[in-house]
């Protein structure tokens, strides 16, 4: 009886050990990643500018790949999250996306050749953790973390800080502020507007 | 004996069980050709609300994130503490937002670009160095009054170097991979921050931009430690501290474009970034204080996050 718990033990014990080995290094994650995106915007095949849907198709698969938006969004929202109806989240997360994209996704597009260093990973907890790299220009460096959860087996990105300023935290704050007088149906539709607007 | 190899045997099953996990959570990673090729193939979405992830079932979003407990979210594990600033005089902070904001469009940036199209990078970037060099007595001072010596020999090492040997400030060897002498963003702003004093409220001074009754101490402070401020007559040195700017602005041109086009609210955006900004330069400062270093998370957060919620 007593070798027979022994013996469980163990087998707790080596899958507690391989868990976080089997999700591979944050770090590795979001490096592979930014290479990814470096490599379709580098690609040759894809230079002309008839190719640019096909480049701006890429870089989505890219980023939901790397994104958890859910969690990003949710995290925005905190507890204004509850005031949503299901459908009104699926909206809310794809009109958050589509602004990122636009303000984004050209400016990415632009820079094909900037020097991106990866220098140090944080775990804050067994399923968070936290990537610093920095963007390298002749002019400038600008430091940019990558706040990272573990979900099914592998890392996603759920926070951006650039220059110190977290993305989730300030979108808190500017949806805090337009929920306090509004209702999510209103908020959804200033989204609607910008999504518009560009 | 024969219970040893049982283990043995045991441990290679589970090692070797886990191995394919090993691999399908790297496949994505480490093929990415192999990862892209049947989704790049999808068609672009024709519908307005498609599922955010086809991984994902649709009920994921009623029901994994209904939970109220975990929706109080501030980051706890990343130290953060909800930081707001108190905003009395926001009708007047919306106004000098909006005449800032015409500023920069109808006057800085296009004086920037056309400035940039005559002069190449590498002399705009020489003559942010020579500023920045000049801007030597007010970092120096502040890292004096912060306590942070290290930091204090630091930029007098690089004023020195960078005058001496980088041209009269116009390069910058100090900060090279040899002597790796690094800028220290110390302002007195900051270093009233270091003191514990907060930030009281938020302003958005026109021309100068956000800031509070502490932070415009370095927006004073800056004009009498920085040299070219004495020159005379008034309008040469008014010339100097504008060209300054637009040498700075044509380096960061798209910036503040990318800034608030992805804000909801524009002014709510810069108000948080900033307080966030300056918050974190303040906590990174007093890491470096003889005086402070030693003091504690909990006095950092009560001393920066003094102001009223609201």
């Amino acid at each position: 009886m007593h070798k027979r718990s022994t013996v469980f033990f163990c087998i707790l014990i080596i899958f507690i050990l391989s868990f976080p080995v089997y999700a591979g290094a944050p770090m590795t994650v979001v490096d592979a990643t930014v290479n990814r995106v470096l490599d379709v915007l580098r690609d040759p095949s894809l230079k002309s500018p008839t190719a640019k849907e096909t480049k701006k198709e890429k870089l989505r698969v890219i980023y939901k790949d790397m994104f958890d938006e859910m969690e990003f969004s949710r995290r925005t929202l905190t507890r204004n999250w509850n005031k949503f109806s299901p459908d009104q989240r699926l909206e809310f997360v794809d009109l958050f996306e589509k602004i990122l994209e636009k303000t984004y996704i050209d400016k990415i597009m632009d820079h094909p050749n900037e020097k991106i260093v990866f220098y140090k990973e944080t775990m804050v907890s067994e399923n968070q953790a936290e990537i610093q790299s920095k963007i390298i220009t002749s002019s400038k460096e600008i430091p940019i973390f990558y706040r990272m959860i573990l979900k099914d087996g592998k890392w996603k990105v759920y926070d951006v800080v650039v220059e110190n300023v977290s993305l989730v935290q300030n979108y808190r704050t500017q949806f805090n502020e337009i929920l306090a007088g509004n209702t999510p149906e209103q908020l959804l539709e200033i989204l609607r507007k910008k999504v518009k607007a560009h | 004996m024969k219970v040893y190899i049982s283990w043995i045997v045991l441990f290679l099953i589970l090692f070797a069980g886990s191995a394919p996990g090993l691999c399908l959570a790297a496949r994505p990673i480490g093929a990415p050709a192999d990862a892209l090729s049947p989704q790049s193939a999808l068609p672009a979405r024709t519908s307005d609300i498609p599922a955010p992830s086809p991984k994902k079932p649709d009920n994921a979003v009623q029901d994994e994130y209904n939970d109220d407990k975990n929706l109080d979210y501030d980051d706890e594990l990343f130290k953060e503490e909800r930081i707001t600033i108190a905003d009395p005089i926001e009708p007047f902070n919306r106004a000098m937002h909006q005449f800032n904001d015409k500023l920069y469009f109808w006057a800085l940036k296009p004086v920037a670009q056309g400035y940039k199209m005559v002069v190449p990078e590498p002399a705009r970037i020489s003559v942010k160095n020579f500023f920045s060099n000049l801007e030597f007595p007010g970092r120096f001072l502040s890292c004096v009054l912060q306590t942070d010596f290290a930091g204090a020999a630091t930029e007098l090492g690089r004023f020195t170097i960078n005058t001496v040997w980088g041209i009269g400030g116009l390069m910058d060897p100090a900060a090279g991979k040899e002597l790796e002498l690094q800028k220290q963003d110390a302002d007195l702003g900051q270093t009233l921050g270091v003191y514990g004093v907060g930030h009281g409220f938020y302003i958005v001074w026109p021309v100068y931009g956000p800031s509070s009754p502490r932070d415009s101490v370095t927006i004073v402070g800056d004009h009498f430690l920085y040299p070219p401020s004495y020159i005379y007559p008034w309008y040469i040195n008014r010339g100097v501290w504008a060209y300054e700017k637009i040498n700075y602005a044509s380096l960061r041109i798209g910036d503040y474009e990318s800034l608030i086009g992805a804000a909801i609210d524009p002014y709510v955006s810069i108000r948080d970034a900033y307080i966030q900004y300056r918050m974190k330069q303040v906590k990174a400062r007093k890491a470096r204080s003889v005086l402070f270093k030693n003091t504690g998370e909990d006095q950092t957060a009560k001393g920066l996050s003094s102001q009223p919620e609201k």
